[in-house]
């Protein structure tokens, strides 16, 4: 939902495979804030998306079944915010096991910020005071952090902490998007021309860190995508 | 040692009715501090702007400290959650999902914080999801029909909230407790409740007739007894000179119209 930019929405709704796919939208990271909700409604109603969303904060209106609902999708969008609140909430409702089963049944699981680190086992979140390693839901085996290019701090401290004995991962620059197939990376897209992804592990000598040039999805012209 | 103290009440709002305010200022008043500390959490709710804003602007005129604390924004606002509420004299915790509130502290590690903020003398306070959060056991809405939560357990026993407004929460209540709930308390919106350490002390209403009962269980039956809260004083409030001179604009447009 990046605005003014429907390419990476576009891009996450093609894998579906569905002509009109059923979307819904959880905003618990930002605690289910109404103009996010709308802005999703905004972004996803209409001929582009069947769209619907899930407040944990207020169900006493809206889905009843919260398991069927989410199962019957075809495409699950997580929103930014606070992963330890997002975390904390679907622990509270037992959306961590929901999604596990959506994942499994084939329901593409997507988001951003703290709707994208919430998938691996090792999230490095946003650094106030101490940094932080949170424990997420550990569908992918691997430690990822976001917002790369846009706060230069987060490469010196995945570095530290892979040095640390940190599981190996990856990083997104705002506007690239890691795109897994079950476990295993399987194309790095974006909405700008000038933003990657990144592979990191620890090595003999220090961290490696590549780079993994993104397919921008701008360009028709572009040459072959760029498998990891 | 200081007296471990909790206000529960049973719904309340930070809204310029006298009815409202009087409570704010009881409130205020058992924190025993001249300028108080007062720091709102609104965690149940999502951290809505509309309610920190509206606790700021009714705060404003009672002369206190007031801060709050959003965990869903602690990466652009950070604090140090501890230091920070332990420096208080009063926190208030607003009311929403009760299953969220108490999901979302535990995470945060927010539950040994305030447990221990409750012990050091800190005036704990709460509406609804805010004040059932002290007690073992309270009766959510959270996840749709009314059913019995696990709170922090500060407090033994369990509570009810919006008592009056809400028959399916009462008979919610009524029906777990003679099934083997452990009795406790229903507030009504305006109603609150004392404690100190576990025990009950005062009993008050800031609306008239907003009832405070205690929930007994009696050979397989819940029975309630009401209690006698006290009427808080209500202070007729001066009109805000902005306030004054938008209303005599507005009578002038009118007037010219």
């Amino acid at each position: 939902m990046e605005s003014g930019n429907p390419l990476l929405d576009d891009y996450v709704l093609s894998l579906t495979g569905v002509r009109r796919p059923r979307v819904c939208f959880l905003g618990t990271a930002s605690g289910d804030a109404d103009d996010y909700v709308v802005r999703f409604y905004r972004e996803f109603a209409g001929a582009r998306a069947e769209a619907s969303h899930l407040s944990l904060f207020k169900r006493r209106r809206g889905v009843t079944d919260v398991r069927r609902h989410l199962l019957e999708q075809d495409l699950i969008y997580v929103g930014g915010g606070s992963l330890v609140s997002l975390l904390g909430v679907w622990r509270g409702h037992g959306i961590d096991s929901i999604l596990r089963d959506a994942w499994e049944a084939g329901i593409v699981l997507c988001g951003l910020s703290a709707g994208a680190l919430c998938w691996f086992s090792h999230a490095l979140t946003a650094y106030y005071a101490a940094p932080d390693v949170v424990g997420a839901l550990a569908f992918l085996p691997w430690s990822f952090t976001a917002h790369y290019n846009s706060e230069p701090a987060r490469r010196e401290e995945y570095h530290r902490l892979l040095d640390r004995g940190l599981p190996s991962g990856y990083a997104a620059d705002d506007g690239a998007a890691l795109h897994f197939v079950g476990r295993g990376l399987h194309r790095v897209v974006s909405s700008r021309p000038d933003v990657a992804g990144y592979a990191l592990r620890r090595g003999p000598h220090g961290v490696i860190e590549d780079r993994l040039e993104a397919q921008y999805l701008g360009d028709a012209a572009s040459p072959a995508l760029v498998a990891a | 040692m200081p007296t471990p103290r909790i206000v529960a009440l049973g719904g309340h709002e930070f809204r310029s009715r006298p009815s409202e305010l009087a409570v704010v200022r009881h409130l205020l008043e058992l924190s025993g501090a001249e300028r108080p500390r007062v720091c709102l959490l609104p965690t149940a709710s999502g951290d809505p702007q509309e309610g920190i804003t509206s606790f700021h602007a009714v705060l404003e005129g009672f002369g206190c400290e007031a801060s709050h604390i959003s965990l869903f924004r602690l990466e652009r606002e950070w604090v140090d959650l501890r230091e920070h509420l332990l420096a208080q004299d009063l926190i208030y915790v607003a009311g929403g999902s009760m299953l969220n509130l108490i999901a979302i502290w535990r995470a945060h590690g927010l539950d040994r914080v305030l447990s221990e903020a409750w012990r050091s003398g800190v005036l704990l306070a709460g509406q609804s999801a805010g004040a059932m959060c002290w007690f073992e056991l309270g009766i959510t809405a959270s996840a749709g029909r009314p059913r019995v939560a696990a709170g922090l357990g500060l407090l033994p026993g369990s509570l009810s909230v919006h008592y009056g407004r809400d028959p399916q929460r009462r008979a919610a209540l009524l029906e777990e407790v003679a099934g083997g709930l452990p009795g406790g308390y229903a507030l009504d919106d305006g109603a609150g409740l004392l404690f100190e350490g576990p025990r009950p002390v005062e009993a008050f209403s800031g609306t008239r007739g907003a009832r405070v009962v205690r929930i007994e269980h009696d050979g397989g039956r819940a029975v309630e007894c009401e209690l006698h809260p006290v009427p808080l004083r209500q202070e007729i409030q001066a009109v805000d000179p902005a306030i004054a001179e938008r209303r005599a604009l507005r009578r002038m447009h009118a007037g010219a119209r």
